[in-house]
């Protein structure tokens, strides 16, 4: 494969006079089931091959993608993509550069305690029907009960015209479980996801009886949720929801080609945006985490970036050509979602730093606010502007976690917001999601409980 | 542009299908997926990059003593994968469990015409082309003003195509085009940064107005930079399609899917004949649309399109079925099963979902407005309880409107509420229609909407 890819690299460089090619080849086997209550809607297997091929041509990328390994279309394509690029480098006010990356030649084995690929069907079924039975089983009320479950495994080969070349195991295994309650005329929802790198041994630590109940009972805890009342209000926010919390409030505007684009941390670089007790890392490096990797799609190494620390914007997530303009380095952020798409600048692992407080201590300074615990969607806009979506949260009254509520979100200005982190908890956890910026990405966030001292919460009573 | 010939794929299909029936399946579905998609990319103000994409290739759908499987390859030039993927299905399905509902594939029914849909030119258009559309629109929006920069967009072209074939005789073949150029701004003072505005065209024949494109987007962000903020309360908010498609999406389209309904997922369930919006909304999914951006001969399980009326001057009349939800009651399909290409089995989803225009225009419902918001993009939508179709979202940015006048924008609003309550107080419906993904619809002006300032 590395010679095949070579030679196509070759004609870009030398037949086109690219200053860069790069090809990845994938193969990749999926096992996807969707199980409703207790029916299998379709247990599904599948196959991919292709190449993505990338050229940069007088300052402009080219890119192509086909489904497959044939040297003659693979010539193609990347003649393709060398003249497109060409003629898109005619207008160029500012031709693209890379900064320099270092020369790799590696090959990454994954080694999982028990590979999916190894466990039958029947057995990956049995799983998951055994988290919808538990979820169904659980209270009358529980209507539905959703197990969506993939796997991936195959092998991404990666060559450059630099030198590099990576061959790089590919090992995901995801589950996503959503139940419905419904008591009179009251609809209620819950979700949860888990996600792992390591292998099959997701489900020993995520026992599926025990995450069918979880599930279960947050839908039907949640038939007694009030709406609550809009506004600002001081909020605690469990781990759950900080992960998503960081992620949207500061991880996008961190990512360098966001920032560019004009996003707020563009002119902020060195400046105190948040309290003393902000703290954040995109980290690349967890061994078996949703979001982890060695290697990245343009070849960088994968590693521990630290974007804010005690307040000050300290990095930004760089692919080669954002690290160029900024003359930073690298950081390994350049992720595909497969052959079809393009590297982009993504997240791995964001997370908050933690501190020194008990649960107990953040919510008894709080009068009248919310514990917000879980959440459910959230987004960013280069403004500064976040939402992240609350399906799980309590009221606070006079220090004391007490009814729920249901069906919020909270907002605000990431540039305001982080100066209201008035305490930050000693506990600390990580949830595994996918992040979606054209293309999906897996991705994992968390940090520990805090307290934002006010934040605009959404509710409609 | 090399494409698959309608014969090649049906062969192809029809081999998958003949395969699989001799191993042992005793129904089986064949569906082959070509796109080809040209795209070229502007980011940070200038074109910079291009992208061509070539994706191919067939799944099939095997069922055995009632259990199902699926699989699916893009290696479709080698009669081993595809053999290997007849086995794997078969191998799928006998590891699944039986499903007592399991009725049957659909059986075969004629098509209707359809029109609009593809256009030689399209599928013909050159990178020069799409380059110069992309420099026309770029410079249409700079031209605004020196405050605007172009974020992001791109013109690109696309030839989409599908075959099916399934063991109760059902074939069908369809191809399209699909042409689009679109561009997000921000606009930027004094270190005041708008949030992103994004105006696009979006059609099936070759009809795209560049320059209005790139105007419409800058003049939006420009339009965001004086902001003030508002007052808690509620009020009369119109919802522009943007607004509409990001609500809508997440709630009303699952409450009115067979699957959720039969599920318990679905607050519309037993609401059939009942008043369930504003007697203004009349709602039909109709998946032959002439132009329609999800216009084609069938859906994902070779079922014909057709025209439904979901709602009706309020009133509940229909969901939508694939076959087998709609064989759960002994009813037809409507021909909404949906599918991503090769990779996915069907599953029930929108065609075109038609908002029928009322007769407001667009200038009548602001001047109606005495103090009001006007919404086009809303962040955290698809935080919305599916189920439920409360929602809590903030609008990036909204408008405020006085005395029928857009005033100033503002930042951060947050609107709060429950999607089906909202569609009770629609009192206009705008005669200015424009298609956005799935949803065709006008402006919508809905009352007492709850708005959390700042």
């Amino acid at each position: 494969m590395k010679d095949l890819l070579v030679k196509i690299n070759n004609v870009a460089t030398e037949k086109f006079g690219a200053q860069y090619a790069e090809a990845r080849a994938q193969n990749l086997y999926k096992t996807m089931l969707t199980i409703k209550e207790e029916r299998v809607e379709a247990a599904k297997q599948g196959i991919e091959n292709g190449v993505a091929l990338r050229v940069l041509v007088n300052g402009a990328w080219g890119f192509a993608s086909v489904g497959s390994f044939e040297s003659g279309i693979l010539e193609g394509a990347i003649s393709d993509a060398c003249r497109m690029a060409k003629l898109a480098s005619t207008g160029l006010k500012m031709p693209i550069k890379l900064a320099l990356a270092k020369v790799v030649n590696d090959r990454v084995v994954s080694r999982p305690k028990k590979n999916p690929s190894d466990i039958s069907v029947e057995d990956k079924i049995k799983t998951a029907m055994a988290v919808t039975k538990t979820g169904l089983g659980f209270d009358d009320r529980v209507k539905s009960c959703t197990m969506d479950y993939l796997d991936l495994t195959g092998t991404s080969f990666f060559v450059n015209s630099d030198g590099t070349s990576i061959e790089q195991d590919k090992l995901y295994v995801w589950g996503r479980l959503t139940a419905s309650a419904v008591s009179g005329g009251v609809f209620t929802f819950s979700r949860e996801e888990i996600g792992s790198t390591a292998g099959y041994e997701l489900f020993d630590e995520q026992i599926p009886e025990k995450l069918g109940e979880k599930v279960a009972k947050r839908a039907v805890d949640q038939l007694n949720a009030k709406s609550l009342k809009g506004g600002k209000f001081p909020v605690v926010l469990g781990p759950n929801v900080v992960g998503v919390f960081v992620h949207e409030a500061f991880g996008h505007l961190a990512e360098a080609d966001l920032a560019l684009s004009g996003g707020v941390l563009a002119g902020n670089f060195g400046k105190k945006i948040g309290s003393d007790l902000v703290t954040f890392y995109d980290d690349g490096t967890i061994e078996g985490s949703f979001g982890a990797f060695r290697y990245d799609d343009e070849g960088v190494a994968s590693n521990k970036t630290l974007l804010i620390k005690d307040g000050v914007v300290a990095g930004l997530m760089h692919n080669r050509e954002t690290a160029q303009k900024f003359n930073a380095e690298p950081t390994g952020n350049a992720r595909a979602e497969d052959f079809r798409v393009e590297p982009i600048i993504r997240m791995r692992c964001t997370y908050m730093a933690p501190r020194d407080q008990t649960f107990e201590e953040l919510v008894e300074k709080v009068k009248s606010g919310y514990y917000f615990k879980s959440f459910r969607g959230g987004q960013a806009n280069l403004d500064g502007t976040f939402q992240v979506g609350i399906q799980e949260g309590f009221e606070i009254v006079n220090g004391e976690v007490g009814p729920p509520i249901r069906d919020a979100s909270i907002s605000g200005n990431t540039l305001e917001t982080l100066h209201k982190v008035d305490a930050v908890g000693k506990d600390f956890l990580i949830d595994p999601g996918r992040c979606g910026k054209g293309q999906t990405a897996f991705i994992c966030d968390g940090g520990p409980h805090i307290r934002l001292s006010e934040v605009v919460v959404g509710g409609s009573a | 542009m090399v494409v698959l010939e309608k014969n090649v794929m049906l062969s192809l299909a029809e081999n998958a299908v003949k395969a699989a029936l001799q191993k042992g399946a005793q129904e089986a579905e064949a569906y082959v997926y070509e796109g080809q998609a040209t795209n070229i990319g502007i980011e940070l103000g200038q074109i910079s990059k291009t992208h061509r994409i070539i994706d191919r290739g067939v799944g099939i759908r095997v069922v055995v003593n009632k259990t199902i499987g699926f699989s699916y390859t893009n290696i479709i030039d080698d009669g081993k994968a595809v053999e290997f993927m007849v086995n794997s299905a078969l191998s799928a399905a006998k590891a699944s469990k039986s499903d007592p509902n399991w009725k049957g594939l659909p059986q075969k029914k004629p098509f209707a015409t359809i029109e609009k849909t593809f256009d030689e030119k399209v599928a013909a258009l050159g990178s020069e082309e799409l380059v110069n559309v992309a420099s026309t629109m770029l410079e249409a929006a700079e031209e605004v003003d020196k405050r605007v920069f172009p974020v992001d967009g791109g013109v690109g072209s696309a030839y989409i195509s599908s075959a099916i074939t399934n063991s109760n005789g059902i074939t069908g073949f369809d191809k399209g085009t699909i042409v689009e150029c679109s561009l997000a701004t921000l606009a930027k003072e004094e270190g005041a940064v708008t949030p992103v505005c994004f105006e696009f065209n979006t059609a099936r024949t070759y009809n795209l107005d560049p320059v209005w494109v790139g105007k419409e987007a800058a003049k939006l962000s420009i339009s965001a930079l004086k902001t003030k903020s508002v007052e808690t309360k509620s009020t009369t908010v119109i919802l522009t399609q943007f607004a509409l498609q990001e609500l809508l999406a997440y709630t009303l389209i699952n409450a009115i899917e067979a699957d959720n309904v039969q599920r318990d997922q679905s607050p519309f369930k037993g609401k059939m004949g009942a008043t369930v919006t504003s007697e203004k909304l009349t709602i039909h999914d109709d998946g032959l649309l002439s132009g329609g951006l999800r216009t084609w001969l069938f859906d994902g399980e070779g079922v014909p399109h057709q025209k439904t009326a979901v709602i009706e001057r309020g009133v509940l009349r229909n969901y939508l079925y694939d076959n087998y939800s709609a064989k759960k009651e002994a009813k037809e399909s409507t021909g909404n099963a949906s599918r991503s290409g090769y990779l996915s089995t069907p599953s029930i989803d929108t065609t075109n979902f038609h908002i029928l225009p009322g007769n407001t225009t667009a200038n009548q419902m602001l001047n109606e407005v005495d103090d009001g918001l006007i919404v086009y993009y809303l962040q955290g939508a698809h935080s919305s309880n599916p189920v439920s179709g409360e929602f809590s979202v903030v609008a990036t940015p909204a408008w405020k409107i006085e005395k029928g006048e857009i005033t100033h924008s503002s930042r951060g609003v947050m609107l709060a509420g429950n999607i089906f309550e909202v569609l009770k107080n629609i009192s206009l419906v705008g005669s200015n229609e424009r298609q956005m993904g799935s949803l065709i619809a006008p402006w919508v002006q809905a009352e007492n909407v709850r708005v959390i300032g700042k």
